[in-house]
């Protein structure tokens, strides 16, 4: 195998540089091309009346909507309430998440105590959690908050053990027979060797936890987008429940095409692990 | 060849099997235990935080009743429903949309939204377009299901790698023979996945889908609980649901899971 | 000498040899049939400072545990390892290892690997990159510092693993099969380098293989191992002047007499029936 051309270092603060390049005209051509004819279908299904207008909106009403809703002030609003309960959610989730599963991961007794926990409580879901939250906390930010961290935090954790796992035991014995000790191993080959996993790890849980954002905000909520909708779906404006879908839609999948998604990738690559997980959704 | 027999006596499967049910169910004792310490040592009202045997009770009266098994059994039946539709619908959906590698690319960005939007997201929508009852609650997993397994398929059937196709023409595969022996095992792990993750999706739907939009199911339990304060039924509902999620894992995805992905020796992903 | 698996060697009087192995054995529970298996039966040997010894043996033989035994990785069933007469403690520096399967650390470049040895034990930065640089040139890589692992073929990654162990400067280089995912052509270029390196700075080399020119080819001393269960069937003396070089050895006599002396040892003992077990046992 002969060498190839030689790697550009990234080293971690070219990262805006990174996002620049993610952001670059080719890859938002290729990520929203596909979107075009799709635009025009609902256009036209919309012209022909396919659904009745008080169920269905057009693309002009929601795009006319869309400024009002802006010109309003409405929308920057609760999507800044819906942003900064993300956002603090998933802060408190990585500050929780992180220590956690490393713990468990690593110490073999924390994870045959916590392990089965982990599994039973992921499976009730975040959701069924509201109502006792409710019952504690009331309609606050400290639960939707709690909601969040408790949906990131599970996949987060399960990845990261899966990731500490997954590191090959040759690395391990190499840096012990290199003179490394307990603690070099885990910071010096565990924590890289087991990164690319983690990192999908924190996509996932995002992924979920702005999900899990919008229930919360459409059972609990006063604000934010979830909200927006719920609310508009209340006085029957379709359009705008289009409108916050659409909003919601466009702003994950943003994020996570354009932010995430390369980031997990030039993790990966950056290390030329030959690892590719399925792209989380 | 010599072996040195040692350990292997008669049974040692079954008393291994049990030792590991056994720890495994371990730390559940454990939790029990703090549990009943913390309701007796801090005291706090039955309304906040419901004892074991609280929540054992609302247990027996639901049973007795039969609410319970009314409300979980409507739960379950709408996960079956939509979920069906959507596997039935889905898979040959991904295949024809997967089989053009081109085709495959350029539709995954728009799949990509669709699943990022998957479940909860059109609940709103949903209650507009079917009202209040099952059929939202139906067409919340569906909707959950439905694009994660598309997705998956899509992504299965484009990274099949093109010497299978060309072995199997050169084998004498038709089209269909080709779609079926072919495709669709190797595609298999993605779609298993996929079935995974949007079930994933689509329990969490159904419950919020259940405390909005209807008065019957698991979800609904919840909702009403809470507004009467009758905690015991919200821990035990989210008892239930655990277990219930935990024995469709076990029992189903596991199993499917084993015979597809780890009989052929295909890495299972990480989710 | 052999009595029945243990080599005894015309021990120097006053110094100890520096690696003693004393009747190791080991079994482990083979999951695909539920059994114990006796994988290593009864083996000794020693090695002197600055020797070149390799060891061979049929499939299976338990060579590559020896050599994870004597790394630190596994325990044995019975038996002891001793370093200057002192039993080892798990994995460490003195006893480097060098992986079939490279084993660098795919996040960090040449550089990085190199000097992560010095790095654990605490040398500051600009002398373990200067002993990094030594070494790197030692192995032939000079250039390549600041590449990443997976831009290097194997042979270039196998030489970064070489001067890896080397720059922390072990006791002991166990090498564990360490050419065998390599094309035949770039393994001969590397076994001549290895040899190279090996008379410049006399390490002492403990090398796994199962191939029996390689074997000749390198060492001083070629232990033989029976099949599963395993013991020392002979240790057989090299005597070919070095420096060694490929070409020359096509026409040496001993060369080939050594080699059909050590395939009988192999070929003569019983072929171990069962299919290999996939993963390293005990491992």
């Amino acid at each position: 195998m002969a060498v190839r051309e030689a790697h550009i270092r990234r080293p971690i603060w070219a990262l805006p540089l990174l996002l620049g390049r993610a952001v670059s005209k080719y890859s938002l051509v290729r990520n929203l091309g596909p979107f075009l004819p799709i635009l025009f279908l609902w256009w036209l299904a919309v012209r022909l009346e396919v659904f009745p207008t008080a169920f269905f909106s057009g693309p002009a009403e929601v795009i006319a909507s869309f400024g009002n809703l802006i010109y309003k002030g409405i929308l920057p609003g609760y999507l800044e309430d819906s942003l900064y309960r993300l956002i603090s959610g998933v802060f408190y989730s990585l500050v929780v998440g992180i220590p956690l599963g490393f713990l468990i991961g690593l110490n073999r007794t924390a994870r045959r105590l916590a392990w089965p926990l982990l599994l039973f409580f992921q499976a009730i879901g975040d959701i069924a959690w509201l109502p006792i939250l409710i019952i504690w906390f009331g309609f606050s930010l400290t639960t939707v908050t709690l909601v969040i961290v408790y949906t990131v935090i599970f996949p987060l954790m399960v990845n990261i053990v899966a990731g500490i796992d997954g590191v090959p035991e040759d690395l391990i014995r190499a840096a012990r027979s290199l003179g490394a000790s307990r603690w070099q191993v885990i910071w010096e080959v565990i924590v890289p060797g087991a990164l690319p996993v983690i990192v999908t790890g924190i996509r996932t849980g995002l992924g979920y936890g702005w999900r899990a954002l919008i229930a919360a905000e459409i059972i609990v909520g006063t604000s934010g987008v979830g909200f927006m909708m719920f609310d508009a779906r209340r006085s029957a404006q379709v359009t705008e429940v289009f409108v916050g879908m659409i909003v919601l839609g466009v702003l994950w999948y943003a994020t996570d095409a354009l932010i995430l998604a390369p980031l997990e990738r030039s993790t990966i690559e950056r290390w030329g692990m030959v690892h590719r997980p399925q792209e989380a959704v | 060849m010599r072996a040195v027999k040692s350990g292997s006596y008669p049974g040692h499967k079954l008393i291994d099997q049990t030792a590991q049910t056994l720890w495994f169910l371990a730390p559940f004792g454990i939790l029990l235990l703090v549990w009943a310490a913390a309701v007796a040592i801090s005291g706090v009202p039955e309304r906040i935080f419901p004892s074991i045997g609280g929540v054992l009770q609302a247990a027996a009266t639901m049973i007795a009743d039969g609410s319970l098994v009314e409300h979980t059994w409507a739960s379950i039946q709408r996960v079956v429903i939509g979920s069906l539709i959507a596997m039935a619908l889905g898979v040959p959906f991904g295949i024809a949309m997967g089989i053009n590698r081109y085709v495959a690319g350029f539709f995954t960005p728009i799949l990509r939204f669709s699943v990022s939007l998957a479940g909860i997201a059109w609940i709103p929508l949903a209650t507009l377009w079917f009202g209040y009852g099952s059929a939202t609650v139906i067409f919340i997993i569906f909707n959950a299901v439905f694009f994660s397994l598309v997705y998956s398929t899509v992504l299965g059937v484009s990274s099949i790698p093109r010497e299978f196709y060309r072995a199997a023409g050169s084998l004498g595969a038709r089209r269909l023979q080709t779609i079926l022996e072919v495709v669709i095992p190797g595609a298999m792990p993605q779609i298993v996945t996929g079935l995974r993750v949007g079930l994933g999706y689509a329990w969490r739907g159904l419950f919020a889908a259940e405390m909005i939009a209807t008065n019957l199911g698991l979800g609904y339990l919840l909702f009403l609980s809470r507004e009467f304060y009758e905690t015991n039924k919200i821990i035990l509902s989210m008892i239930i649901i655990g277990i219930l999620w935990l024995l469709m894992d076990r029992l189903l995805l596991a199993p499917l899971e084993a015979r597809t992905i780890q009989r052929w020796g295909m890495i299972r992903e990480v989710k | 000498m052999n009595v029945g698996g243990w080599y005894t060697a015309p021990r120097k009087r006053y110094n100890m040899a520096l690696l003693e192995i004393e009747h190791l054995s080991k079994s482990y529970f083979d999951v695909y049939t539920g059994e114990q298996v006796l994988a290593i039966r009864d083996v000794s040997f020693e090695i002197e400072s600055g020797e070149f010894v390799a060891i061979l043996g049929p499939s299976g033989c338990g060579k590559t545990t020896i050599l994870n035994i004597i790394a630190g990785f596994v325990k044995p069933s019975s038996g002891k390892v001793l370093l200057h007469g002192r039993a080892i403690q798990g994995p460490g520096p003195d006893r480097g290892v060098v992986f079939q399967n490279f084993a660098l650390f795919p996040w960090k470049t040449v550089m990085g690997n190199v000097t992560f040895g010095p790095k654990m034990r605490g040398i500051p930065r600009e002398e373990r990159e200067r002993i990094a640089r030594e070494y790197i040139h030692l192995v032939g890589l000079e250039g390549f510092e600041e590449r990443y692992p997976h831009e290097l073929s194997g042979g270039m990654q196998q030489r970064v693993g070489v001067a890896r162990v080397l720059a922390n400067h072990p006791e002991v280089m166990l090498m564990d099969e360490p050419f065998a995912s390599i094309d035949a052509q770039t393994r001969m270029k590397l076994q001549e380098d290895l040899t190279r390196i090996w008379e410049e700075r006399k390490p002492t080399i403990f090398f796994v293989t199962h191939d029996v020119e390689e074997a000749i080819f390198l060492s001083d001393r070629v232990i033989v191992l029976s099949s599963r269960p395993s013991v020392v069937t002979e240790v057989v003396d090299v005597q070919i002047s070095r420096p060694r070089k490929w070409k020359d050895l096509v026409g040496n006599e001993s060369f080939h007499k050594l080699r059909r002396h050590i395939l009988s040892l192999l070929g003569g003992v019983q072929i171990d029936e069962q299919p290999e077990v996939i993963g390293e046992p005990g491992a």
